[in-house]
């Protein structure tokens, strides 16, 4: 690995990749850009973006980004990662090598969203959904390669949701852009498919079904706190396994929020009833207190 | 019904851990000792004044209150609750603490939040019960 003029970290080879990331904590977010070469600032690119690890509860989601040049783009047939399917994990190491190779044509990029974040999301006061989630961290790959000058002229996007509508939302959001989403874009356009090459797989399967994930769910339990931050808690192979074996927890609701009584309408002739004022009333606190929720339980 | 705390002097001033009391807006269905340290304290962030950390998944947003000078937070521990309320309870000092991390479920801490509001007290009860010196 080595540091550019600005001190920043450049990643030029699967190995730097592997102890870039193992560095960090896994608990937070990674983003990483390449540095930008000079031929993807002055000729249009095509700019593709890929997703991966929507499905597990363990682990973090990963979305890899992958520019060049439109008049360069033959080079992505040599990486022979079209066929994005057949993607073993030895080829995808082969594929990330040859990235790197080329750094003066393609660069890349990565965004590395830890599972806290995604479960903090989802379990957030407005509830951020896993599809938000995964349109910002696109939207903030974009916006990383325009704000280092990479002149961006069609963007590919890989969905697993409606491509439509995410077609429509990036195109407000970009309107001077060509904008392509599609599902299983990664077989279909080669940038993609570099851009697939760029995730990392981190943990072996981490799908729900898998019996080693469950096994390990239920090793890792800790009865107050749950699991550790890897796993997703919004998952409900997590939280329907947490109801077995960890203590109930209740979110305290604000008492603040409850609607107030209705005041009373008493009728005019009310006024006019006799009523017990000689009779002892009740010897109420200051409201100084009922404010602040402070009330006398016992007396010492 | 009385209520009496026990071995509080001694062990307030004593080196018992300063430790660092965690509130968060959760009723937990046990009563129980918590690995904090290990699954809570280290996840906890700062950023731009605001302290963020998570619970069970859920994004909490957290604030230092400094118990004010003059006072000291206790942890009390009662061994057997008595079954009849009129019969007097038993406290232990087992623990003290100068500061409470208050937190709420995604939810910046402010002065509308009761706790935050119910220390206020301590500044009123000072003006109004303080003993009056003449000048």
């Amino acid at each position: 690995m080595s540091e550019n003029g600005h001190g920043t970290t450049v990643i030029g080879s699967l190995k730097d990749l592997q102890s870039f990331i193992r560095e960090r904590d896994n608990w937070q977010n990674i983003f990483y850009m390449t540095p930008i070469s000079d031929l993807c600032k002055e000729y249009p690119c095509i700019l593709g973006i890929d997703e991966a690890g929507r499905g597990p509860v363990l682990g973090p989601m990963v979305y890899g980004t992958a520019f060049i040049p439109i008049n360069e783009q033959t080079l992505l047939e040599t990486l022979e990662c079209a066929d994005s399917k057949a993607l073993t994990e030895e080829k995808r190491d082969v594929i990330f090598e040859k990235i790197c190779e080329n750094h003066n044509k393609l660069g890349w990029g990565v965004e590395i969203i830890a599972p806290n974040t995604i479960c903090n999301s989802m379990l957030s006061r407005s509830k951020y959904s896993l599809n938000q989630v995964s349109m910002d961290a696109a939207i903030g790959l974009i916006k990383a390669a325009l704000a280092q000058n990479v002149k961006i002229e069609h963007v590919y996007v890989d969905t697993v949701g409606k491509p439509e509508k995410y077609q429509q939302y990036l195109k407000t959001i970009f309107p001077n852009l060509k904008i392509t989403v599609a599902k299983k874009a990664d077989s279909t356009y080669p940038v993609v498919s570099a851009a697939k090459g760029i995730e990392v797989s981190e943990f072996g399967s981490g799908y729900p079904g898998d019996p080693i994930t469950k096994k390990f769910l239920s090793n890792h339990c800790e009865p107050v706190f749950g699991y550790p931050q890897l796993v997703r808690f919004s998952w409900s192979t997590a939280s329907t396994l947490l109801k077995d074996i960890a203590y109930h927890i209740e979110c305290e609701e604000d008492d603040g929020e409850k609607t107030p009584p209705a005041t009373q309408n008493n009728s005019i002739t009310a006024f006019f009833k006799m009523t017990n004022k000689g009779g002892t009333k009740a010897k109420t606190r200051h409201i100084f207190f009922k404010q602040r929720h402070l009330s006398r339980n016992v007396e010492f | 019904m009385a209520i009496h705390i026990y071995s509080g002097k001694n062990n307030i001033e004593s080196k018992l851990n300063d430790s660092i009391v965690q509130s968060i807006p959760f009723r937990i269905h046990a009563d129980c000792d918590a690995p904090v340290s290990q699954f809570f304290q280290p996840y906890v962030k700062l950023e731009e004044n605001l302290l963020k950390g998570s619970f069970r998944g859920y994004p909490l947003k957290g604030k230092k209150l400094d118990i004010p000078g003059g006072y000291v937070g206790v942890v009390l521990h009662e061994s057997i609750r008595p079954n009849n309320e009129k019969d007097e309870r038993k406290f232990y000092v087992i623990n003290k603490f100068n500061e409470v991390v208050y937190w709420n479920w995604d939810k910046t801490p402010s002065k509308n939040d009761s706790f935050i509001q119910a220390l206020d007290w301590i500044d009123i009860a000072e003006a109004l019960h303080s003993p009056i010196t003449e000048e």
